[in-house]
């Protein structure tokens, strides 16, 4: 079946390996926000003329990603829920259209693909599913499931699928003889076996794989992780490998990028971004995940707050937030450990987690008793005149425009290259404290 | 050392199906004492959670306790035994329902389910639905059960907590909700928490904030815990003691250092070498030979016998209780046949032929039940 299986796919192929096979130039998707018939209809008592306003809210999904994949290697993708990687994932797979941005796959631009010659290409594209629950056809036997692409893409006659099928449940590690079994009859791990063998029918050039390990029980986990990579090796598969599990992708991955609501943050070669963790973001999350190891000495919960809508996301670099390393603004004239203990304050304003309202006890709290000079000064004693008025909303106000603002992490957009401590990779990291090593 | 806090002493739940009994738990003993946090990690079917819900009588039917006793500050939670004819009943040392409603759920012992989602009621407010549960446990009047719910929400790092006393559920993200209900947990100061993976639904970065606060909380109100979790690093993070749990049964109980670091068993040994090391490349990785078994047939002898590496011809016919394994100060159960401490024939016994594709014979004899 093997030899069958590569002239299929010899014929078709014009990338080799290393080369580039999928090319994503600057791929945003946006999705309306919208519940209702009429929701993007609202109210203004104020408004000059109509009070009725038009305006769709739109949720900034996926903005600006740009990278590419190259034949024969595992692209990592790795964040957090809701950072939009599984959008991604399905706008590769035009599954959903992109809002801007162009997808090339072998050199064609997918969005000028349509008909037939979309439907061919789709042969070389597949995708593996999370849930392997419900990715497979409860009434359907395993046999049908596996040939159900072929069939669809008029792939060899039925007797030849029968085979083929047989073969590849081999070789994901099943038995040909569960043919003809219902997928119930499976555990979370063969079922997740059948979706690979069911990718595979096809001879794809190229595979996304989205979480598919994080429903598994760590010891199967390994068992598919493996398999995976086995069956790359025999068919060449170059993988998107999509996973919240950071432990998973450092198995797994040649190449790793971060996301952070809807935007790459890092991306660079496995070793370097595990040794070399250049985004305060990354950092945050390698420190973040428990080691298997009561010896390691801890170091957690590094990030405070929660991730912000992607309705509004912030301005500049949409980290900044949380980071705990925001960058002070340039026109006062900060110590580090002014700045520090600025932002402590600002942060504990936001969340107004404290009762004390007075201006001393408030300054000897945060700021050892004296507050910084000049300009900086200034806006802090006005916003601790605020909460000394009980004015919360306006300190809070007045921090973050005064402060957070006007780092150049609110106004610019970050997008940098650093030299690569490990291999020769590009290693791009969106982070203005990297702005240094420019130009 | 002082009497342990709670005790759980050769607990039996089994789940009377269609299929036939399924021994949810078989006979498992661990305590916890004061100020412990102690784990109960083990993969999916395992038993971890029927074992804790069952701390606070909260076996659902068709399952029901069928043997062990359960002690909580010297009193009986739970002590059941087989009469003549073999049918299980409860003695009359276990305390009655309304007193352990009462008494001991929420005020002394309360629990933290995986999803907060579902532990939180939708319709009502996240303030009002953890004052209801002050002003009931704590006997204060409305006022002052609603400072408490704000002071509380507050101290597990909700933000504008006054603000947010008034929002409903789906308002709040995972993380806050999994803060609401570790708020409501620590609200009566009991003196034991259980935690049912609290934080399996989250991400990691949130998972490391409520480590940290759990972390925090029980060094101010010196807690005790019973954390049930599948993921060995969280394991590793914060557990003191450890019980390792396999097909209703533990098979490794130890400090958590010696558990990492002088593992006795081997099913523990399987599932840390399966593990991927976020904190350095691992080239392959080992994982365990086939699945778990279904509970409802377990194989006869030692339960990890088809997938042990170490498994002997006298593992099929032997089934170990978790004994003592070592001589050291600090006791480190387990049970293996492997050990001295069992005199049995394990020495002279051939060994098995486990592996090489036999393990998914092992799942599919299961999945044949089912046609």
């Amino acid at each position: 079946m093997t030899e069958r299986a590569s002239s299929v796919s010899d014929g078709a192929d014009t990338a080799s390996f290393g080369e580039p096979l999928v090319e994503l130039r600057n791929v945003s998707k946006y999705f309306a926000n919208e519940e209702g018939l009429f929701s993007w209809l609202s109210f203004d008592r104020d408004a000059d003329g109509l009070p009725v306003e038009t305006g769709r809210e739109w949720v900034r999904a996926v903005e600006d990603v740009s990278f590419t994949i190259r034949k024969g290697e595992t692209l990592g993708l790795v964040g957090e829920s809701g950072c939009g990687k599984s959008t991604l994932a399905r706008t590769i797979l035009r599954l959903l259209e992109p809002t801007e941005g162009s997808i090339y796959f072998k050199g064609t631009d997918l969005a000028d693909l349509s008909g037939e010659r979309l439907r061919n290409t789709r042969k070389d594209i597949q995708m593996i599913f999370q849930d392997p629950q419900s990715s497979l056809d409860p009434r359907m036997k395993v046999g049908k499931i596996v040939e159900e692409p072929m069939q669809a893409h008029g792939m060899l006659n039925s007797e030849d699928r029968a085979a083929r099928a047989q073969e590849l449940l081999e070789k994901v590690g099943l038995d040909p003889q569960h043919y003809n079994r219902y997928p119930h009859a499976f555990s979370g791990g063969q079922r997740q076996r059948i979706n690979l063998a069911r990718a595979l029918s096809v001879n794809p050039d190229f595979i996304v794989c989205d979480e598919p390990v994080s429903a598994l029980d760590v010891s199967i986990q390994a068992q598919v992780l493996n398999t995976m990579r086995d069956l790359q090796q025999e068919f060449g598969l170059t993988y998107l490998f999509i996973a919240h599990d950071l432990s998973v992708i450092r198995h797994i991955s040649d190449r790793v990028a971060v996301m952070y609501l809807g935007q790459l943050v890092e991306l660079a070669d496995k070793r370097e971004l595990f040794e070399n963790p250049t985004h305060p973001y990354t950092q945050a999350l390698l420190d973040s995940i428990p080691v298997p190891d009561p010896r390691a000495d801890g170091h957690r919960g590094v990030l405070e707050g929660d991730v912000p809508s992607p309705i509004d996301p912030p301005s500049g670099c949409r980290f900044r937030t949380r980071c705990p390393e925001l960058i002070a603004p340039a026109e006062y004239d900060l110590t580090d450990g002014e700045w520090e203990c600025v932002r402590s304050f600002v942060r504990h304003v936001k969340r107004r987690d404290f009762t004390e309202t007075d201006p001393d006890t408030l300054r000897e709290r945060f700021f050892d008793g004296s507050l910084p000079g000049g300009g900086a000064g200034v806006l802090l004693s006005d916003a601790i005149a605020d909460i000394a008025a009980d004015d919360w909303e306006a300190a809070s106000e007045r921090l973050l425009s005064g402060f957070a603002e006007q780092s150049v992490c609110a106004r610019e957009e970050p997008d940098y290259e650093v030299e690569p401590e490990q291999g020769t990779d590009r290693h791009t990291v969106a982070c203005h404290l990297c702005r240094d090593g420019q130009d | 050392m002082s009497a342990p806090l709670l005790r759980v002493d050769d607990l039996e739940v089994q789940f009377f199906t269609e299929d036939g009994v399924v021994r949810a738990v078989d006979g498992i003993s661990f305590d916890v004492r004061e100020g412990e946090l102690v784990g109960l990690v083990g993969e999916s079917g395992a038993g971890k959670s029927v074992a804790v819900s069952a701390i606070m009588r909260l076996v659902e039917s068709p399952g029901r306790i069928v043997g062990g006793c359960i002690e909580f500050k010297g009193e009986t939670l739970i002590e059941v035994e087989r009469d003549d004819d073999g049918e299980p009943y409860r003695t009359d040392a276990t305390i009655p329902d309304g007193e352990l409603r009462e008494r001991i759920r929420g005020r002394e012992i309360a629990i933290i389910f995986q999803d907060p989602m579902e532990s939180l009621n939708p319709v009502f407010t996240v303030g009002g639905q953890l004052r209801e549960f002050i002003e009931l446990n704590r006997d204060l009047s409305e006022r002052e059960a609603r400072e408490t719910a704000v002071q509380m929400l507050r101290e597990v790092g909700i933000p504008e907590a006054a603000a947010r006393y008034d929002d409903y559920p789906h308002q709040f993200s995972g993380g806050m909700r999994q803060r609401v209900l570790i708020a409501m947990a620590l609200a009566c100061e009991p003196s034991l928490i259980i935690a049912d993976e609290p934080t399996t639904a989250l991400d990691v970065t949130v998972e490391a904030q409520i480590l940290d606060l759990v972390d925090e909380l029980q060094e101010r109100y010196d807690t005790s815990f019973v954390w049930v979790t599948h993921d060995m690093g969280v394991v590793a993070e914060i557990c003191d003691r450890v019980n390792v749990m396999y097909l209703g049964e533990i098979v490794e109980q130890a400090p958590v250092d010696d558990l990492f670091y002088d593992t006795q068993h081997p099913y523990t040994e399987a599932l840390l070498d399966s593990v991927p090391r976020p904190d350095e490349t691992v080239e392959e990785l080992n994982p365990i030979k086939g699945v778990m078994p279904e509970a409802i047939n377990p194989p006869a002898g030692c339960r990890f016998h088809t997938r042990c590496p170490d498994a002997r011809e006298a593992c099929k016919t032997t089934n170990p209780d978790c004994r003592d394994v070592t001589d050291g100060v600090t006791e480190h159960r387990a049970a293996c046949i492997k050990h001295d401490a069992f005199e049995t024939a394990y020495e002279g016994s051939p060994p098995l032929e486990t592996g090489a594709g036999g393990g998914f014979d092992v799942s599919l004899s299961g999945g044949e039940s089912d046609d």
